[in-house]
């Protein structure tokens, strides 16, 4: 038998039951469209969170800028005094990993150091950052250019402004910090820490802004001075890491190998490790996980819905045909064969319903990202977003095999009914 | 075994029901069909006719005895197994004609054969060949609905014989036509028995078919009398 004719026989069918035909269509359409749908605002939470931490971080060492460079020996062994097996020249570092690949667009000095800050009655321990705020606005700007829909996101940027143009002792600090000092903007206080030798050591500070950090649990310790200020209080000329800056996230792994193959051949007086931002985003993994859990069971129901509704379809199919089934039996043709037919009407509605459901999906899609709507600001963020569909072309083809796939069965389903049914009582059915 | 005889049954019964309510459709009939024949299986309704044709034509198993088709022995066999002995052996022709209704006269004729897995050529040289034979080939781009009962009923038996079978089998051809159309169908198939020694076994009560076959062999109660 050739296979094109049971095709032109299950088309045909179609046609001829053509409203039943376009009922199953939308029914799995829609469901395709759903999924699709849900998987694009995924495609695009995915984006954001990504983008999130790269350029704010959700820890309190901020944002992770797309490469970092450490030096190996700070995570093989643990440091005797602050900033042991920090970077010392970074400059010339910086300087040589700038010309490593064009997608560099910058490099980003950082000193992660901790100790406590005083208002002279009452102290509380920190965790605190060093930057240069004119770099750190780098990662702002880049931030910037690929997020211009959401809102109130220069806030931030504003205030590194502020420490900027502040005197080189000034410290940002985070909301609920402020609050458990009595802080606000001027107010003097006092950071207390170990210097590379082992001895106390206080440097004055003044509050040049309250930053609302994004994350709640790490406001309380959250803490932000130029880098002076902290080389300072540890009496060292060390940073903790060199951020990088690239372009585009997409340019992340091609750089990666490039900046590695390249570090630690030429003259660096240290061994360095290069970190991908992945590597050091556990808030956006976890979140990534729990939402393709949730995207998984939608699938499951929905893709389990399609099969039914297909399935329903091809069995009223298979009732209706007794008769033609029976006179099929009787000519010899097995059993098989016969449910082949059906299996071709479950591929063919399968195809039309991927058709109809890209096209659902992308009037959808239109009519959601010109909505402009505002969605509430993510669990334990503070800014609100508008909502927008990315295309999800990534797992497009898996959906529509999947749909493809559901219907297909349905029609091998028939398979079970048709053996059952007695050729002698079928070839009188009416 | 007799090289002409196409269809052997030995003492074949055939039960409906059980106990007390246990009835014999065919009561140990044993009965041939030589190559050739023109046999119609007459008798009242309930006699048995059609059981005998679906055991004939190996829709159906029979209770008890032997069947042989074409040299064949089916007794050992289930119906999905004979399904292979029915496409090379048989050919059925049905009251309500059976034609696929998504298919043309020249693709419900094709279907035996695409199904057979014959070559291209050759299945479009044999279809238009037996076409040709029934007076069909203006008709052949037609859909059964499109097609009065006798007309559908040519188409039919077109697909019948298109594999060539040892044996047609029809059961009440005439019964859902005009009495004019019903013996037009008649003298077809009797036209095809005589100029191609095609074996028919035919069931009816239709006086237009008793009139016109000699060869009638009555069924009552499931025996032959
Ligand atoms: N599926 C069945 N279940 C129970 N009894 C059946 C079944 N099929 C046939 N019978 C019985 O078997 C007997 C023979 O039936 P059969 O259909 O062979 O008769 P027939 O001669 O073809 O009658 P008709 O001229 O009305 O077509 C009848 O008594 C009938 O009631
Ligand atoms: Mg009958």
């Amino acid at each position: 038998m050739n296979h094109f004719k049971l095709a032109v026989i299950a088309f045909r069918n179609l046609k001829r039951n053509s409203r039943r035909t376009i009922i199953t269509v939308l029914v799995s359409s829609a469901g395709f469209a759903a999924i699709a749908i849900v998987g694009g605002y995924m495609e695009f939470t995915f984006f954001g969170l990504q983008e999130m931490t790269v350029c704010r971080g959700f820890t309190s060492s901020g944002g992770t800028g797309h490469i970092q460079i450490i030096r190996k020996d700070s995570v093989q062994k643990e440091e005797q005094y602050p900033l042991e097996y920090g970077i010392a020249d970074y400059d010339k570092v910086q300087k040589s990993i700038t010309g490593y690949d064009s997608n560099i667009k910058a490099t980003i000095p950082r000193i992660e150091f901790t100790g406590l800050i005083s208002n002279g009655e009452k102290s509380t321990s920190f965790l605190g950052m060093g930057v240069i705020p004119e770099k750190e606005l780098m990662l702002m700007s880049y931030w910037d250019q690929i997020y211009k829909n959401l809102k109130n996101h220069s806030s931030q940027e504003m205030i590194y402004r502020k420490l900027a143009l502040a005197s080189p002792n000034a410290v940002l600090l985070g909301e609920g910090m402020a609050k458990a000092l009595h802080a606000e903007e001027g107010s003097s206080l006092m950071l207390m820490g170990t210097t590379v030798d082992g001895a106390v050591n206080v440097v004055d500070v003044t509050v040049a802004g309250v930053i609302n950090n994004s994350i709640k649990t790490v406001d309380k310790y959250y803490l932000v001075t130029s880098i002076e200020t902290a080389q300072n209080l540890m009496q060292t000329d060390k940073v903790s890491k060199i951020l990088l800056v690239l372009g585009n996230t997409k340019q992340t792994d091609g750089v990666l190998s490039v900046v590695s193959s390249k570090i630690n051949s030429s003259g660096n007086n240290s061994e360095y490790s290069v970190i991908p931002w992945y590597k050091l985003a556990e808030y956006y993994h976890s979140v990534k996980d729990a939402y393709r859990i949730i995207f998984g069971f939608t699938g499951i129901i929905v893709v389990l819905i399609v099969f039914l509704s297909a399935a329903n379809t091809m069995l009223m199919s298979t009732m209706e045909r007794v008769r033609e089934i029976g006179t099929l039996k009787a000519m010899g043709v097995s059993n098989r064969w016969i449910s082949m037919m059906f299996l071709y009407e479950g591929f063919f509605i399968g195809l039309m319903s991927i058709a109809v459901g890209l096209m659902l999906k992308e009037l959808f899609t239109f009519a959601i990202n010109n909505a402009n709507f505002e969605m509430p600001p993510p669990p334990g963020m503070s800014s609100t977003y508008f909502l927008k569909i990315y295309s999800g072309s990534h797992f497009l083809p898996w959906i529509s095999l999947l749909l493809l796939l559901s219907t297909t069965c349905s029609g091998f389903l028939t398979l079970f009914k048709i053996r059952k049914l007695s050729i002698v009582n079928s070839l009188t059915h009416v | 075994m007799n090289e002409s005889v196409v269809a052997k049954l030995t003492d074949v019964s055939k039960y409906y029901g059980n106990g007390e309510g246990r009835i014999a459709a065919l009561d140990n009939i044993s009965f041939n069909v030589k190559k050739g024949d023109f046999i119609v299986l007459a008798g009242l309704s309930g006699s048995g006719k059609s059981t005998l044709l679906h055991l004939l034509g190996c829709i159906d198993k029979p209770d008890k005895g032997q069947i042989i088709i074409d040299g064949q022995d089916t007794t050992m066999m289930n119906l999905e197994q004979l399904a292979p002995v029915r496409m090379e052996k048989i050919g059925f022709v049905f009251q309500s004609f059976n034609l696929v209704p998504v298919l043309t006269a020249y693709e419900n004729v094709e279907l035996p054969l695409l199904f057979k897995g014959l070559d291209r050529k050759k299945i479009k040289n044999r279809v238009n060949e037996i076409l040709d034979e029934l007076g069909l080939q203006e008709r052949k781009g037609h859909f059964p609905g499109e097609m009065s009962g006798g007309q559908q009923q040519r188409v039919a038996i077109a697909r019948a014989l298109v594999t060539s079978p040892a044996i047609v089998l029809a059961d009440e051809p005439t019964a859902n036509l005009d009495s004019k159309t019903g013996a037009d169908i008649v003298n077809l198939l009797v036209e095809l028995n005589e100029k191609k020694n095609i074996t028919v076994v035919l069931a009816s009560h239709d006086s237009v078919v008793l009139d016109r076959i000699k060869n009638i062999v009555t069924i009552k109660d499931g025996k032959i009398i």
